[in-house]
């Protein structure tokens, strides 16, 4: 377990969840783009125990992912909700029936607090078609830490061996 | 094989087991490049895909990362690489040196009874070109297959082959029980894959055999 801090309000959100993914032993991440996490994406990067692909669909990514834990990579799945809504078919015929451990770092575009426009129908989309997927979830308390709410999900991901997905604000995910 | 017809699946199957150096991973797509390859080749380092179509190339991607050491052979189909073409784009700008990858251009949806495919004749070679594939080739028969296949396995470096084949939609009864869950044990096991220890263990960690 992570002794986490304290002066949890004085953390930087972002960071404290690429501490996180570090310490608890990730060693790839698979995203797809989104506005809030350029920034996260290109740390990352730049992390010498880390490897990141940029793939060209949430989908695809899905499976790239399913293949780096297959060969023994804990590894997180990071994109928008959108992709959320666009694994589907990925996310019941491979990652659950093969039952693959992955944390899925999912921006929560649309929500009440992010309501831009063409953002808001995926928003009201996302937990409907989560549940409906059967994917276990959980919405990050932006009054807690973070970095204990990331090492919980990738727990429950790897005990149960099943995906999670952690729905992320703003403050939690854009550095 | 008839004269001037197409190898069929079974014929290029039978080079590649042949070919096959020892410790290689193997992930195959759904249907009979399943199917057909338990029923030829089974040994725990093949990793088959059920369904999921489109996902054998990308989850072979991951594999070839994680496991830089092996050589990750995938099996997947002309119908399965146009529903995830992006995925030609990402191996591309990965470029992995140890994978391999077979497409089986039959110009049909074969798993689902040799229903059309959108577009038949695609130069799917040029197309893994443009993705940035150095080593993109067309092969038509198992001579050249077979050639194809030792010089990739002499030489590090992402190769894709186009295998034109004959449809196949009569599907291949396999051997072996097809269950995921035990599949992915199986591979894992083999190739000694750090396992996750739980918390309750004083884990929370993947840790190595």
């Amino acid at each position: 377990m992570i002794k986490h801090t304290q002066q949890h309000k004085e953390l930087h959100r972002p960071s404290e969840i690429l501490d996180t993914l570090i310490h608890l032993g990730f060693g790839a991440a698979v995203a797809v783009p989104d506005g809030w996490l350029g920034e996260i994406l290109v740390r990352i990067e730049q992390e010498p125990s880390m490897r990141l692909v940029r793939a060209t669909h949430e989908e695809e990514a899905l499976a790239i992912a399913c293949g780096l834990r297959l060969g023994g990579v804990r590894t997180a799945l990071i994109v928008q909700n959108a992709g959320l809504l666009s694994m589907g078919a990925g996310m019941v015929c491979l990652a659950q029936r093969y039952q693959f451990p992955l944390l899925m770092l999912v921006s929560y575009r649309g929500t009440a607090e992010d309501p831009v426009f063409y953002h808001i129908p995926k928003g009201r989309a996302t937990e409907p078609v989560i549940q409906g997927l059967g994917l276990a979830y959980v919405r990050a308390d932006r009054n807690r830490p973070i970095g204990p709410q990331i090492e919980a999900a990738a727990t429950y991901a790897d005990e149960s061996s099943s995906p999670f997905a952690v729905l992320l604000s703003r403050e939690d995910i854009q550095w | 094989m008839v004269s001037g017809a197409r190898p069929s699946r079974a014929d290029y199957y039978r080079v590649l087991a042949s070919t096959l150096p020892s410790q290689t991973l193997v992930v195959t797509a759904l249907g009979n490049a399943s199917y057909l390859w338990a029923a030829m080749h089974h040994t725990p380092e093949n990793f088959y895909i059920e369904d999921a179509m489109g996902l054998a190339l990308p989850l072979a991607l991951g594999l070839s990362i994680a496991q830089p050491a092996r050589r990750v052979v995938v099996v997947e189909g002309d119908g399965a690489l146009l529903m995830h073409m992006g995925a030609l784009v990402t191996v591309g700008a990965v470029n992995p040196d140890n994978l391999i990858v077979l497409l089986i251009q039959n110009g049909v949806h074969a798993a689902s009874g040799g229903q059309a495919l959108t577009s038949p004749a695609l130069d799917l070679a040029q197309l893994a070109h443009s993705a940035g594939i150095v080593r993109a080739d067309n092969v038509a028969t198992s001579k050249d297959c077979a050639s194809a296949l030792n010089a990739a396995f002499d030489a590090k470096g992402l190769q894709v082959l186009i295998l034109s084949t004959e449809p196949d939609v009569e599907v291949v009864r396999p051997p072996i029980a097809f269950d995921p869950v035990l599949t992915k044990h199986r591979f894992m096991a083999a190739i000694k894959a750090p396992r996750y220890v739980p918390t309750m263990f004083g884990g929370g960690k993947l840790e190595g055999e």
